[in-house]
């Protein structure tokens, strides 16, 4: 649906974003880097509000710049916070409606049904001045809907909402990508994305770290061996078992339990399978403590 | 063309609090030419509503526009609210001209106000079967579409450009009309006078001697209007091109 070619963009003497190729489908893709990473920049070249300095960018096959054809079929949630503050958030909605092209039956019809959507029917009369954030998020999701576009495209969305509204804003967003929409949200907070996807794109600097699943991309970081803690009785024995191991890089010792680093952690837990079958090896219990998004984020940052 | 963004516009422009100020003005206008007589004395009807017209509500619609059209999408990049605007699937010249033709209706409705006020003012209960003033209606609407065009041209292509407007209609717009030459050919002030056709006053003096000002009194309605069209069509249409063409992202984003 969205497709970048060595896309580049530089404001002035500084890059935007360097030299990015992706693709992105259907099915919820989280956009991750810190701050100034290039995130707003790249769903700026994807929502045509600015051009590519070199490469391209096709969105459903089209040039996305000022282009109704693609926004048509798209939406967009932008990070900024700022709003026609006299409206209510009904108001503002039908308004953007309105400009969409809606007459004026179907875009009180539309608007009343992204409310519903979002959770905010009973609340839009009032002016958005008197919004409290996750209540202005809500309302830039409710415009962003107008069109039941395919492509979805947040930023920075879960900023200033509460857990319930959290968790009400992530299942909505899981059950458009379960629809076949392509949606793309923006986040420097991990355990958000983390909650939602375990596809990302990975932007540092301007450019693409990392894209795909993340157990995929944690499995191809060769540098750093995987994390393994394993709760056990007796881990003198444990670590005499396990040590002779191929994959086992190093094993220490904490109080009932061993912490290891492995590589090629799938071929590890077929051995360590028949360790606990065949050689009676007692597992209460392990965990992997940097299989986790926040890990392959910094290990492949730091690199 | 999407009419909404047109009727929304004028809705926006036409609210209560930003209207207000103009209608006071307007009043301002038809209070100064009741007392016209005490700064003039002696002056006809016909002086009197010339020379407040020219003096103030040819300013106040210069001043109207200046302002209304500079928020047309300046103020939107200001407060950030453009990224609505330009990600919804309409064509950006429809955006723009739309936003542009409410403008002009908001402009031209103050300057025809303050003409009527002073018109009233001044000839009284005969205020609207005046000729002048219909004339002036005319030019009026001339006015606002022409320095409309030329200030959102300005406002597109430079940052914070009321200031530059506001020199414009008050700087240049005085001044140049009044130099020796064909220089007030440089004016859209000169043409609205050419299709208002006020009667000239014979003011005597040094200019007078030189020469100045005297260029106005060759400028028909016919050629005023022709040369005002050519200019609002292509600076509307280059203003279009441009908007489609060229980025607009919220300030602090752009730096």
């Amino acid at each position: 649906m969205i497709e970048l070619t060595n896309a580049s963009r530089w404001y002035g003497q500084v890059i935007g974003l360097n030299d990015v190729t992706c693709r992105i489908g259907p099915g919820l893709t989280a956009l991750l880097g810190m701050n100034g990473a290039g995130k707003s920049t790249l769903l700026r070249l994807i929502t045509g509000q600015i051009r590519p300095t070199t490469g391209e960018i096709k969105v459903l096959g089209m040039e996305p710049f000022a282009n109704p054809d693609v926004y048509r079929k798209m939406g967009y949630c932008p990070e900024i916070d700022n709003f026609y503050e006299h409206y209510s958030g009904r108001a503002f909605v039908n308004h953007l409606a309105r400009l969409s092209g809606f007459d004026p039956s179907r875009a009180k019809k539309r608007t009343e049904e992204v409310l519903e959507m979002v959770g905010m029917s009973d609340r839009a009369d009032k002016k958005i001045a008197g919004y409290s954030k996750g209540m202005r998020q809500r309302i830039k999701l409710a415009q962003a809907m107008l069109d039941d576009p395919d492509i979805i495209l947040l930023d920075e969305p879960l900023n200033g909402l509460d857990p319930v509204g959290r968790r009400h804003y992530i299942d909505l967003l899981d059950h458009l990508a379960r629809n076949g929409k392509c949606v793309l949200v923006s986040s420097h907070i991990l355990y958000e994305v983390e909650q939602m996807t375990r596809s990302i794109l990975l932007l540092h600097r301007g450019r693409l770290l990392a894209e795909g699943d993340l157990r995929v991309i944690r499995g191809l970081i060769d540098k750093h061996p995987h994390q393994i803690r394993m709760e056990t009785d007796d881990p003198r024995r444990a670590a005499a078992l396990l040590s002779p191991l191929p994959n086992v890089v190093s094993i220490r010792f904490e109080r009932d339990a061993l912490q290891m680093e492995v590589r090629e952690p799938d071929a590890f837990y077929d051995l360590l399978n028949k360790l606990i079958l065949e050689d009676g090896l007692n597992v209460r219990g392990f965990s992997s403590p940097d299989n986790n998004l926040e890990s392959v984020f910094h290990y492949l940052v730091e690199a | 063309m999407n009419a909404y963004v047109y009727t929304s516009t004028l809705r926006q422009h036409l609210r209560f609090s930003r209207i207000m100020p103009w209608l006071v003005l307007g009043i301002v206008a038809a209070v100064m030419g009741s007392i016209w007589n005490r700064l003039a004395p002696g002056s006809t009807d016909i002086e009197r509503y010339s020379s407040v017209s020219t003096i103030l509500v040819y300013r106040i619609m210069a001043l109207a526009s200046a302002i209304f059209t500079t928020t047309i999408i300046s103020q939107e990049v200001e407060q950030k609210t453009i990224v609505y605007l330009l990600t919804r699937p309409i064509p950006r010249w429809q955006l723009l001209l739309g936003r542009y033709l409410a403008s002009v209706t908001a402009v031209a409705i103050v300057g025809v106000f303050a003409a009527a006020a002073l018109s009233f003012a001044v000839f009284g209960g005969g205020g609207l079967s005046n000729a002048l003033f219909w004339r002036d209606c005319t030019a009026l609407l001339a006015g606002a579409f022409a320095y409309g065009a030329l200030f959102l041209l300005i406002s597109l292509l430079i940052n914070r450009a009321m200031i530059i407007c506001l020199l414009f209609a008050f700087g240049w717009e005085s001044s140049v009309p009044q130099m020796p030459g064909n220089m007030f050919r440089l004016s859209i002030y000169s043409y609205l006078q050419g299709i208002a056709q006020h009667p000239r006053k014979q003011e005597g003096g040094i200019s007078q001697a030189l020469g100045f000002g005297d260029g106005l009194a060759s400028l028909t309605p016919v050629g005023s209007f022709i040369t005002l069209g050519i200019l609002v069509v292509v600076l509307a249409a280059f203003c279009m091109w441009w908007f489609t063409t060229f980025e607009y992202v919220p300030r602090e984003d752009a730096e």
